[in-house]
């Protein structure tokens, strides 16, 4: 099993784990933005950035994305170095002229010392970081692409295609959950639910009543993976207990 | 000419029948239809979208993403002039302010009348004869901003003297 | 016709041969890119009518062949003789006639067409002797300009496809082996040895793998890499094929820039032509090897030129790079073991293999061996190809080479490796050419572009430029590449308006560290070397345009003004190529400049031919800017 040092620490790891997985297991603070468990490590934010060392090359230092730097035993990391905090005020700061309404980013800048930008700010931008994370919920997640990014470089964007309403949307919402800075707005009532210009029915429990699901994305599900047809009949609240109910009857049994 | 859905449909089947049913001849059968219709029309991004099996999402991220296609249409004479780093150290950036001035057009842009469509280039590979502008297929070597309103407007002669006594 | 062994290639070599020696004289019209563009198809046209109507046997007595750039395109139409090595510039149709009655008939020279060397005035009559021509030594460009690119039988007369059969003979480790005894590097920029490249991918583990050519020369202001796909596609290709054999693979890509049209359509050709005598497709040569290649063009984005980033745009992807702390010969195209080289490293191949590494040993330095090509352009009187021995300064091949500066003006600095590389300036001239001294100076060999200014360029608004080509070409995955250039740029620009302070200098110079340490991929990692080699180099300019409001260049507009001395010698060309008759003036009068009028083009500057015409500071910031 590789052995890596941290701030000074010497930690246990797996074999394939990322420099992150080892920061967070043990408690280890590393800021991310574009980083999520659920979802494939990306490397776009670069605030995540540490700095490594090896005995085996004297004199050779480097700076990496710790969400996406694979654990080699005798590694040494910094999280916390005056380079590193140095590289992520700039890293935020940049956030900071391109969202600078945005309160998560603006909190986080704050704590690197960063209280304005230094940088011009832009005037009539929304608080998007491209942080992907939307994106690659989506597609990687769902596994439905309804969404994606348009242009290149300074002016790249999340966009819907053609910019259209999704055609593909099946309303599930998990990108706006996934999203840090709140940018993806949600409408939801009992009956039904707005998101990328598009409204969305809700499937209703049939027990309790609950709106649970969009229709879309129990038809979806359901054909995806071959359910059937009355899967999604039930909230998980009302599944769960029907369950126990079941168990208890086969208990008494 | 109007574009209906069901000419851009059979058209586009046309131009993907000559590729495999696989993502990797994405940019390929854009670049076809680019030549095709000059620019990409909406319908046939859905249509490629359709065959290929690739979610539109992915289809116009790419379209969007390369410099090489255009989602509005373009003009009859597209006019690029070359901003590599030759013909900018050579006064390529004349010959542009020059055209928008003519023009009344900005880099990126479409005349009305669908005339000219000026473009920026990042080098053609003829930098030995910077600063370079092609309109359609005809490169103009050396050139200057007279030559500029000469391509525009006709007038005069754009001939090279050839060879010298 | 297909070879199906050895023994029918050779074969098929000896007819070639004789059929070429039956042929008395070749003329060579260049149809590259540069040469088509100054209408060389139209002296074919012209050559081939008049030919025919004089009743010539243009089978034998004499041939008319489309070649590949000979890198004089601004010269062109070149057109030149072989055997007697007479070579014409600036060829129009209407010279034909003249030509074919002068030289063709009667082997005289049409004096008005013979190569000038802009630097010494002097007519130079057979291509061997052009100074331009005379000091490269040309290994990777060796065949191009010499024969028809989508002539098989041309490219076989010219030793072609012997390194293959050699190599088939060979074990795929002892091909690799001899690439290491080269020394070989790749051409793409980086430099990283070829075969070291190779193994790797041979050890990596993958139920298949993959080769690319990278021809996707982003470098804008460089055509090496062009002139070699579309003047002599059979050497990449044999290159590739080669180490296809060396590596074991099945499935190859080139990709092909698509601005580059002629290369695609030379590419296509060839490959065509090689699948159908056998040296693509299965088992090439009786040797069981099986293999084919594909072109890819590229949709126009400089980033694809970065090895992940082409592999997803071959894949048909955004070209968004990703981190590489996995190799690309591990993962690479669809996550299998990759090999990527450049257009010039595969061209080098076949060579090395058929005279063998130690043969290429004898070019170049002890760390980089062998020759590089570079396209010498800007404001030096040669521009053109260039291949040269590695290991030559900058200064001999500017001013013996390049012929020196255009107009007598002075040498301010050279720009190599394109937007990832660096200024250098007169101190540095004497630097050798070579991939680790170059990149000691904070600049890089790049992968051939050398790009030469003089008292004309700005400084400041050349690290502007790149600045802002990459600002455009970022792909936006990250954030210190794609917010910090445009954080970057929006610096430039308060200073080349003229509101720029000394803390703006101090805050670029911060950031562009921190851009180059945070970006992704090299291409935001290497973003800054403009700005940081200006910084270091001409740190005087960059404070004259901030405490003077002053671009002595008289590049950066707002800092401009405009004046005419009085050694106007009221000859009114300034007149003339004014585009908003700015200028007024009788004979013999001093001219003036309407400043009101006067947009600071430079148009007027660049043809005056007694320099009056002179750049004075402009005293407020925004006086002439609108
Ligand atoms: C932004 C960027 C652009 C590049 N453009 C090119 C290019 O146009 N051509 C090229 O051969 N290599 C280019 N490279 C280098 C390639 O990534 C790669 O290293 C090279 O093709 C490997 O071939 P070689 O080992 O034969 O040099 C580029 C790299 C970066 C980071
Ligand atoms: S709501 Fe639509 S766009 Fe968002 S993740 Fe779900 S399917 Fe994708
Ligand atoms: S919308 Fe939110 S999740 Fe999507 S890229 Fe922007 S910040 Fe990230
Ligand atoms: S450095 Fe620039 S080009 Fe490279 S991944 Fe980041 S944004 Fe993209
Ligand atoms: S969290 Fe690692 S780069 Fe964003
Ligand atoms: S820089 Fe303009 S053609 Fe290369
Ligand atoms: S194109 Fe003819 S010499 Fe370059």
């Amino acid at each position: 099993m590789p052995e890596i040092i941290i701030d000074g620490r010497r930690l246990k790891c797996e074999e394939g784990e990322t420099v992150l997985d080892v920061c967070k297991r043990n408690r280890i603070e590393v800021p991310t933005l574009c980083y999520h468990e659920a979802i494939e490590s990306w490397g776009g934010c670069r605030l995540c950035m540490v700095e490594i060392s090896h005995p085996k090359w004297p004199g050779w230092s480097n700076w990496v994305t710790a969400c996406l730097y694979p654990v080699q035993d005798g590694l040494v990391v910094g999280t916390n170095t005056t380079r590193v905090r140095r590289l992520r005020a700039t890293v935020l700061d940049l956030l900071l002229a391109r969202c600078p309404n945005s309160s998560v980013i603006q909190k986080l800048a704050a704590e690197y010392g960063v209280e304005d930008t230094n940088y011009e700010p832009r005037l009539d931008g929304d608080n998007c970081i491209l942080c992907g994370l939307c994106v690659r919920v989506c597609d990687e997640v769902i596994g439905v692409t309804a969404i994606g990014t348009a242009n290149r470089g300074a002016s790249k964007e999340i966009s819907e295609p053609l910019k259209e309403p999704p055609v593909d949307c099946i309303g599930c919402a998990a990108c706006a959950y996934v999203c840090p800075t709140d940018v993806i707005q949600v409408i939801q009532t009992p009956d039904y639910r707005v998101i990328w210009d598009r409204t969305f029915d809700m499937y209703k429990c049939v027990e309790c009543g609950i709106s649970h699901i969009t229709v879309e994305q129990k038809d979806w599900l359901i054909a995806k993976d071959n359910l059937p047809a009355d899967y999604y009949d039930l909230c998980d609240i009302c599944k769960r207990k029907h369950t126990a109910e079941k168990q208890k009857e086969l208990s008494m049994l | 000419m109007t574009l209906t859905v069901e000419s851009v449909n059979s058209r586009i089947d046309e131009i993907c029948a000559d590729y495999p049913v696989d993502e990797a001849s994405l940019i390929e059968i854009l670049h076809d239809i680019s030549s095709e219709y000059n620019f990409l029309p909406a319908d046939a991004l859905r249509r490629v979208s359709e065959r290929l099996d690739v979610p539109i999402a992915r289809v116009y991220g790419v379209a969007t993403f390369y410099k090489g296609f255009s989602l509005t249409p373009r003009g009859k004479t597209i006019i690029r002039v070359c901003k590599g780093t030759a013909c900018h150290v050579r006064g390529g950036d004349r010959n542009l302010d020059e055209l928008q001035r003519i023009l009344g057009i900005g880099a990126g842009e479409t005349s009305e009348d669908l005339e000219y469509t000026l473009e920026v280039v990042n080098c053609v590979g003829a930098c030995a004869m910077a600063p370079v502008v092609v309109e359609n297929e005809t490169y103009h070597r050396n050139a200057t901003p007279t030559d500029m309103k000469r391509m525009i407007t006709g007038e005069g002669s754009d001939e090279d003297e050839g060879g010298d006594e | 016709m297909r070879f199906n062994n050895i023994k029918q290639l050779e074969e098929h070599r000896e007819q070639a041969l004789k059929n070429q020696q039956k042929v008395k004289n070749t003329i060579l019209v260049c149809g590259g890119t540069g040469c088509l563009a100054s209408g060389a198809r139209d002296v074919e046209d012209e050559l081939r009518k008049q030919l025919a109507e004089q009743g010539i046997d243009m089978e034998v007595e004499l041939q008319v062949k489309i070649t590949g750039c000979h890198g004089f395109c601004e010269r062109g139409p070149i057109v030149s003789f072989i055997p007697s090595g007479i070579l014409y510039e600036k060829v129009k149709p209407k010279h034909v006639e003249e030509i074919i009655e002068k030289t063709i008939k009667n082997d005289k020279i049409v004096t008005k067409l013979i190569y000038k060397d802009p630097a010494t005035k002097k007519k130079v009559q057979q291509y061997e002797e052009i100074p331009f021509y005379k000091h490269q030594t040309r290994i990777a460009l060796r065949n191009i300009g010499q024969l028809d690119p989508t002539s098989l039988d041309d490219y076989l007369v010219r030793d072609g496809f012997k390194g293959l059969v050699k190599a088939l003979g060979m074990k795929p480790g002892e091909i690799v082996d001899e690439i290491d005894k080269s020394g070989l590097r790749g051409r793409g920029g980086g430099g990283f040895p070829t075969a070291r490249k190779w193994k790797s991918c041979i050890k990596a583990e993958g139920e298949k793998r993959y080769i690319i050519c990278n021809g996707d020369e982003g470098d804008p202001g460089a055509f090496m890499d062009r002139s070699i796909m579309e003047g002599d596609p059979f050497d990449v290709l044999e290159g590739m094929i080669i180490g296809a054999y060396a590596i074991g693979c099945e499935e190859g890509f080139i990709y092909v820039r698509q601005e580059y049209p002629l290369a695609v359509v030379n590419l296509r050709k060839a490959i065509d032509i090689l699948r159908e005598v056998g040296l693509l497709g299965e088992n090439i040569l009786g040797s069981g090897l099986n293999f084919d290649i594909k072109i890819a063009r590229g949709g126009g984005a400089f980033v694809c030129g970065e090895s992940s980033a082409l592999m997803k745009s071959v894949a048909g992807k955004i070209g968004e790079p990703r981190a590489k702390y996995i190799h690309s010969t591990e993962k690479g195209l669809y996550d299998l073991p990759t090999v990527l080289n450049n257009v010039e490293t595969f061209v080098n191949i076949p060579i090395i293999i058929e005279k063998g590494g130690d043969w290429f040993t004898q070019f170049g330095t002890e760390k980089s061996r062998g020759t590089k090509a570079f396209a010498l352009v800007g404001r030096v009187n040669n521009t053109g190809l260039v291949e040269v021995p590695m290991g030559i300064t900058l200064r001999e091949l500017i001013f013996e080479i390049g012929g020196g500066i255009q107009k007598g003006r002075e040498f301010k600095a050279v720009q190599t490796g394109g937007p990832s590389g660096g200024c250098i300036p007169n101190e540095l001239l004497d630097l050798k050419v070579d991939f680790d001294e170059l990149t000691e100076q904070g600049s890089m060999m790049g992968s051939g572009g050398m790009i030469v200014m003089d008292e004309r360029t700005c400084m400041v608004d050349v690290a502007r430029y790149f600045l802002d080509f990459l600002k455009e070409e970022s792909c936006g995955k990250c954030v210190p590449c794609r917010e910090g250039l445009r954080q970057l740029t929006a610096l430039y620009d308060r200073i080349v308006a003229g509101y720029g302070t000394l803390e703006d200098l101090d805050k670029i110079e911060w950031l562009a560290q921190d851009v180059m340490i945070g970006s992704l991929c090299a291409l935001g990692k290497s973003a800054p070397n403009p700005v940081l080699s200006t910084i270091q180099f001409f740190r005087d300019e960059y404070e004259e345009h901030i405490r003077d409001k002053h671009c002595r260049a008289g590049v950066c507009k707002a800092l401009t003004r405009l004046v005419i001395h009085d050694e106007c010698i009221a000859c009114g060309k300034c007149i003339e190529v004014c585009p908003t008759d700015a200028i007024t003036g009788a004979k013999k009068t001093v001219h003036v400049l309407d400043q009101e009028k006067c947009i600071a083009c430079g148009s007027c500057v660049e043809i005056c031919p007694v320099d009056c015409i002179k750049v004075e500071p402009v005293k407020v910031a925004g006086e002439v800017a609108s």
